[in-house]
Parts: C-alpha cells; sequence; structure tokens
C-alpha cells in the first residue's frame, strides 16, 4: 500500500465536504466521495476507516472553528448587556442548529457510546465555549451589570436556556430544523429570563 | 392480563434483564428469545426493532420512577423546597448509566428511525406534569404568569445545564452522588425562581420600609 500524503488526505477532506454540503452526512457515500477524487476505495479507506471518522473530520472542525469565532466575537466592555446577549444567541444557535452541526453532535454521542470523540468534543468545543462565556459574565458582574455569582454556572445555565426550547427534539429528530424567527423567539425568552435571573435586583 | 399482553411483559422482562446486564450492543434478538421463550418472529410482532424493545422497557421502568419523583410537586409546600426535590430527583435519575444509555442510543438513532419521536412523547408527558405545577404556582401567585410550558423548558435545562453534557459525552464516567446532583438542582432552582419571581409592587421609596405585609 502507497505511503499516506497530506496532500491525498486534504484532497479527500475536500471532496467529502462537498458531498456532505450537497446531500447531507445521511445520504452522502463512501462511493461518492471516492468518485470525486478517483483512485481506489482501498486508498480511500486506508486514509478514513469510516464515513463517520470522515464526517467528524470534516465537519466537527468547521462548527468548532464557526463556534469559537461566535463566542469570540462576545464584547464584554458593550454598553447594552441585553442587546449582546441577543446578538450572540442568535448567532450562536444559528451554528447550532444546522443540519451538520446537528448531525456531528448526534454522531459525537453515538461514538462516544464506543470510543474517546465524546471527550475530544468536549475538551474541544464544550469547554472553550463555556470558559469564553464564563469570562463575559465575570466581566459584567464586575461591571455591576450582573449579580455577583459562579460565573462557571452562570455560563452553563445561559447557554441551557439558549438551548432549551428546541435542541432535544431536533437531536431526537421530533422537528427537522429549527426556522430563522423560532430562534429569535427563543433566544429572546432565554436571556431574558438569564437576565432577571442573574441580574441586579 | 390476556396471552398476547402477558407475553409482552415476559418480553420486556427479559430484554430489560439482558440491557442492564450487558448493555444494548452485546444483546441480542436471539437472546432475549431465549430467555422470554417464543420465537423471534413473536418478538417482532410486538417490537418493531431492537431500539423500540430498548425505549419500551427503558420506559416501563420509569413509570415507577414517575410516580415517586411527581409526588414531589406538591403545591401545599414552598416551590423552592418542591422543586429542589423534585430537580434532584431528575438528575439522580437522568445521570444514572442506563438513563444516559438510552438518550445516547436514540439521538443516535434520531436520523434513521422513529424512535427519538416516540422516546421524545415519553419525555412530554413528564413535562406535562411540571407544566401543570408551574401553572398553579403562577395561579396562585408564587410566581409570575407566564407561559408554563415554556417555564418547564427553562426549568428542564437548568436542571441538565451543569450536569449532563460531560456525562453524556463520557467525559466523565461515575455517575455525580446525592450531593453532587442536589447543589446542581438547588443553583438551578435559584437561578429559576429568581426569573420567574412574582412582579414586585411598586419599589418602596427608602425610609419607608416598615412594612410586614409579606408582599414587601
Amino acid at each position: 500500500m502507497k505511503t499516506k500524503t497530506e496532500a491525498k488526505r486534504q484532497a479527500i477532506l475536500e471532496a467529502a465536504a462537498e458531498v456532505f454540503r450537497e446531500v447531507g452526512f445521511e445520504r452522502a457515500s463512501m462511493s461518492e466521495i471516492r468518485a470525486r477524487i478517483g483512485g481506489s476505495k482501498a486508498t480511500l479507506y486506508n486514509y478514513f476507516p469510516s464515513k463517520e471518522k470522515l464526517f467528524f473530520e470534516v465537519m466537527h472542525h468547521a462548527k468548532a472553528l464557526e463556534l469559537e469565532a461566535i463566542v469570540g466575537a462576545l464584547n464584554q466592555d458593550a454598553d447594552d448587556l441585553k442587546q449582546e446577549l441577543v446578538h450572540f444567541g442568535q448567532k450562536f444557535l444559528a451554528v447550532v442548529y444546522s443540519p451538520e452541526a446537528i448531525a456531528v453532535r448526534r454522531l459525537v454521542i453515538a461514538e462516544a457510546r464506543h470510543s474517546d470523540v465524546g471527550k475530544v468534543s468536549f475538551e474541544r468545543v464544550t469547554v472553550p465555549i463555556e470558559k469564553r462565556v464564563a469570562e463575559f459574565l465575570k466581566r459584567n458582574m464586575k461591571r455591576g451589570n450582573l449579580r455577583t455569582a459562579d460565573a462557571k454556572t452562570a455560563a452553563m445555565h445561559l447557554l441551557g436556556l439558549l438551548e432549551s426550547e428546541a435542541l432535544q427534539r431536533v437531536l431526537l429528530g421530533v422537528i427537522e430544523s429549527v426556522k430563522p424567527d423560532a430562534i429569535s423567539g427563543a433566544v429572546r425568552r432565554a436571556v431574558d429570563v438569564f437576565l432577571s435571573g442573574y441580574g441586579r435586583r | 392480563m390476556k396471552k398476547s399482553a402477558l407475553k409482552r411483559r415476559a418480553i420486556l422482562d427479559a430484554a430489560y434483564r439482558l440491557f442492564r446486564a450487558q448493555g444494548f450492543d452485546k444483546t441480542s434478538i436471539a437472546e432475549i428469545t431465549a430467555l422470554a421463550g417464543g420465537s423471534k418472529a413473536t418478538i417482532y410482532s410486538h417490537f418493531r426493532s431492537k431500539e423500540v424493545l430498548f425505549v419500551e422497557c427503558m420506559m416501563a421502568a420509569v413509570e415507577d420512577y414517575m410516580s415517586s419523583t411527581l409526588k414531589h410537586l406538591d403545591t401545599s409546600v414552598d416551590p423552592r423546597v418542591a422543586l429542589e426535590h423534585f430537580g434532584t430527583s431528575v438528575l439522580n435519575f437522568l445521570c444514572s448509566p442506563e438513563r444516559l444509555e438510552v438518550r445516547r442510543l436514540m439521538i443516535a438513532e434520531a436520523a434513521r428511525s422513529g424512535t427519538g419521536k416516540l422516546f421524545f412523547d415519553k419525555i412530554a408527558a413528564l413535562r406535562t406534569h411540571v407544566s401543570a405545577f408551574l401553572s398553579a404556582c403562577m395561579q396562585s401567585g408564587k410566581l409570575r404568569r407566564d407561559d408554563p410550558d415554556l417555564a418547564a423548558s427553562h426549568l428542564g435545562a437548568l436542571l441538565e445545564a451543569e450536569i449532563l453534557e460531560p456525562l453524556l459525552l463520557r467525559v466523565r464516567e461515575a455517575s455525580p452522588d446525592e450531593k453532587e446532583t442536589a447543589l446542581a438542582a438547588s443553583r438551578a432552582v435559584a437561578a429559576f425562581l429568581r426569573a420567574y419571581a412574582p412582579a414586585r409592587l411598586t419599589p418602596v421609596p427608602h425610609g419607608q420600609l416598615n412594612c410586614t405585609n409579606r408582599f414587601c
């Protein structure tokens, strides 16, 4: 068997990303991906042993970067905390509820049963997001915009509230997707509840 | 009980024992058949797949749990006390290895079968009880008036927020003890009650805080 090259690996990842974007995870096949890059099925499997692994490589990283950018853009010195949270919540949920992110999340949860994929994803995505949101909230506690509380718990409460209306239903396939106006409404309601729970009295 | 209902019960019992002992993947329909008696065809006439059987038998175990958990939702006690006890009980249940495995499987299967919907409907039934309790609290002025279903979703999310994800993703294996779930529940309930506290009357100007009325 030929030695693996980085160029080939990248070519596979790009072709796979294309196929996943076009037909989604469920309908994508390894043969379709192989057809785009040429070469044998054995070569493809030599790089990525399964469609799941390939999808994880392509999408997990991409979604992680998107979420990172959104969380990174939180301006902790913004004048209007509520507006900043609503803005953040909408961008965040738009990515969380995207079909690709939902497919990745399902895959990570499924794979967590057999491998350390869950742990990798948690450390790579969940932990940094919670940390950054906690820093943001802590700064706002110091500025007197929020009551003093455990910032880490507050961050998890905020993220939980944002996802509260639809995440379980989407993950369980009860609904296919969440429409933008449903996201806006859910974010407003979650931010209102968060600010009443953590605001200063 | 009818013969068919008895058979169904026997299959559920056998499946539950095997799933608990060795997990979902390692349990085969053939083994369940061997333990419950009858044929594979009989099992499939009651349950269309191993996944459905799994949801059903895990949900059968829920019935007992439901009644013991829901009794905490007592409108005659302080909502904080009721919700903390309820929340701790819910978390102890959700964080048990079997429940986590059910949730993982349902999410994993969601795209392929209607099992996720089946599972969600069962959760929704529990949610209805929580909504009814919150609605009663709103009626009696213990909570501000709002959509009780929304409030129930918010409460559920707050309860799970600190504790569930690392367990679901198996970042940690050991189930939390009662102390940890009680702490997570009390923080969630504190945030929830602040957020859903009844609207206060017009603020009393400084120097006039001598009223002993409970609305002050």
